[in-house]
């Protein structure tokens, strides 16, 4: 009898639409550094995709800007109980935006020099890379569902690759090779670990309360185990 | 027991059914103002009417009674009740109906001063509140005195109301749901006077009051549920307007203002986006305007369960009058300019001087209706 009364289901909301646009600004965010770091590791031309990766750069800003104006019509519409969504939403739409913008470093630095593949260095940034992407398309589904053991999951493996990119950065720093190609390597490493840090964060906010967003270098094992338990 | 759950939370056929149950007793309470205003015999009701002989007492009245109960939902409906019932004409009830729309006008301000202590936020949120007023009291200015010269709304609506009235069986009939609320009243009257003891004047007041009480507390339920109902709708409304402006945005404004029965809902949900800058005047003046079309629904259903087209007549009355109102200030831009200028310069002021705020919301909203009703009672 109240079928047409389902459409003003309150599931039906701008939040469940919130949500798909954040899930495609991870998605951009993951197309934008594969093509940046392939260009750094010499797979692409990077004339042939700046292109491409400027404008996805700028769709990732302005779904941001968009989701931002779409949170305060949904808070004031629905009031003080959707604030904490609200809130998690407002913080990490900017951490997908930094995912583009460390990204665009990268290309940045494709564009001035790239790795050579007989470089010490060349496979595992390789593997790194391929990493981090695999992580940032599983990303949007670990949002989407909301699931806080695979949330876990992924924080842990970030956190162990974030450590493994400042090892590296500090391999670099105390070794005696080429000083040029060192910096540029360690700020390959560099990026790569921001792109793993504001994709963690994404991700926390599954499992994290509101007020421990945002807090990256804090000792990882109350992250993962006391708080992000709760 | 247990608690009962909040509006939002339960089932969407109970809060349908609370609806129904709410709007029929909207229904009662119109019926019941008039016909209890009646009973309190022909010399109290003179002497109560007239303080508003005088047209601009009229508009203090509406006013003031509309900021007493910051709704002119309220006001409109309690007028018609009184005007359907044949307790005044439409020519008294008009400037009053012009006053409820001044007064409703005072909530979406006072929700700005929220933003207060953020100047910058403040200018913007006020000055998004107050193009509402203004246009407003530019739409009264014009319009009260050349309705009081050629009553062109009156004579407009009364125009319109003949096709229903000759549709109905002319003069004599009163809606279906009069008749359906008539008994209710009387039962209610019955209790007052019978098992109460109440008698004459005093059983009136009570009356009136009950009637007041039931159609203020039955129009705010009725816009939670319906906000309830709406909220996802209202949504993507609102996020509608951010991107569109003109004639869309007055539609959404007045389909929201009509579902939530109340313009102070649709213009308080501005607020915010004005204090935030994702919404400028510009855009959100439409929305407005829409939603002071969109509250003259609720005098319009207000007249369904009254006994005399006349209840019809001031109900159209009102919604000529914010139509006439969109029409003058609306389709040319230097004309739609001026309200927002007016607002923009009294948000100036405020954030200069923060006692312009209370001179202006006291002295429009309180002082002035209070000493025009006093001095052209």
């Amino acid at each position: 009898m109240f079928k047409w009364l389902q459409r003003l289901d309150p599931n039906s909301s701008g939040l469940a639409k919130m949500m798909r646009e954040f899930g495609h600004m991870i998605d951009d965010g993951q197309h934008i550094f594969d093509a940046a770091a392939n260009a750094f590791l010499g797979g692409t031309d990077p004339e042939v995709i700046r292109s491409d990766l400027f404008k996805t750069d700028k769709r990732i800003n302005h779904t941001e800007q968009k989701i931002r104006r779409e949170i305060l019509v949904h808070g004031t519409v629905y009031g003080a109980t959707e604030l904490p969504v609200c809130l998690k939403l407002m913080s990490i739409v900017k951490d997908a935006e930094r995912i583009g913008d460390y990204s665009k470093n990268l290309f940045d630095l494709a564009v001035l020099t790239q790795k050579s593949h007989d470089d010490d260095f060349y496979a595992d940034l390789v593997e790194l890379k391929d990493r981090i992407s695999a992580m940032l398309r599983k990303a949007t589904s670990i949002y989407g569902s909301q699931d806080g053991d695979q949330a876990r999951a992924f924080m842990r493996e970030g956190d162990q690759l974030q450590d493994h990119c400042d090892e590296k950065i500090e391999a670099l720093i105390t070794s005696k090779s080429g000083s040029g190609e060192k910096a540029a390597t360690a700020l390959a490493y560099r990026y790569f670990k921001r792109v793993l840090a504001h994709s963690i964060n994404i991700i926390s906010s599954v499992v994290m309360p509101l007020d421990q967003l945002d807090y990256l270098d804090e000792d990882k094992r109350t992250r993962l185990g006391d708080q992000g338990s709760k | 027991m247990p608690a009962l759950k909040r509006i939002e939370e339960r089932p969407t056929w109970v809060r349908v059914v609370e609806l129904i149950a709410f709007l029929l007793a909207f229904f009662v309470a119109v019926k019941l103002m008039g016909s209890s205003i009646k009973m309190l015999g022909k010399e109290q009701a003179d002497a109560l009417w007239a303080g508003i002989r005088n047209p601009f007492a009229g508009l203090c009245v509406g006013i003031l009674s509309t900021v007493l109960v910051q709704s002119s939902s309220v006001t409109t409906a309690a007028i018609v009740g009184l005007v359907g019932e044949g307790q005044i004409s439409v020519t008294l009830a008009v400037p009053m109906v012009m006053g409820a729309n001044i007064g409703t006008s005072i909530t979406n301000t006072l929700v700005a001063l929220g933003h207060m202590t953020r100047s910058q936020e403040f200018r913007r949120a006020f000055a998004g509140a107050t193009m509402h007023d203004f246009f407003n009291l530019i739409a009264v200015v014009v319009f009260l005195p050349l309705e009081l010269l050629t009553g062109f709304l009156s004579n407009a609506a009364e125009w319109l109301t003949k096709p229903f009235t000759a549709l109905a069986g002319g003069e004599k009939f009163s809606s279906p749901l009069a008749e359906a609320f008539k008994s209710i009243t009387q039962g209610i009257q019955g209790f007052v006077t019978d098992t109460l003891g109440a008698t004459g004047f005093w059983a009136a007041v009570i009356l009136i009051v009950v009637a007041l009480v039931v159609l203020f507390f039955a129009l705010m339920r009725i816009a939670r549920i319906m906000r309830s109902l709406m909220a996802a709708r209202f949504e993507r409304a609102l996020n509608n307007v951010l991107q569109k402006s003109g004639l869309i945005a007055i539609v959404i404004g007045m389909v929201i203002t009509a579902s939530v029965q109340s313009s102070s809902i649709t213009t308080s949900l501005l607020v915010p986006m004005f204090g935030a800058g994702i919404l400028s005047l510009e855009a959100g003046f439409p929305v407005t305007l829409g939603a002071n079309l969109g509250t003259t629904v609720t005098a319009l259903i207000a007249s369904l369960a009254t006994s005399h087209p006349a209840g019809l007549t001031i109900a159209l009355v009102h919604m000529l009058f914010n139509l006439a109102g969109i029409l003058l200030i609306y389709p040319i831009p230097r004309i739609r300019a001026i309200p927002l200028r007016l607002a923009r310069g009294l948000a100036n002021m405020a954030v200069e001087r923060r006692y312009w705020v209370i001179v202006y919301i006291l002295g429009v909203f309180v002082v002035l209706p209070l000493v025009g009703i006093l001095i052209l009672k």
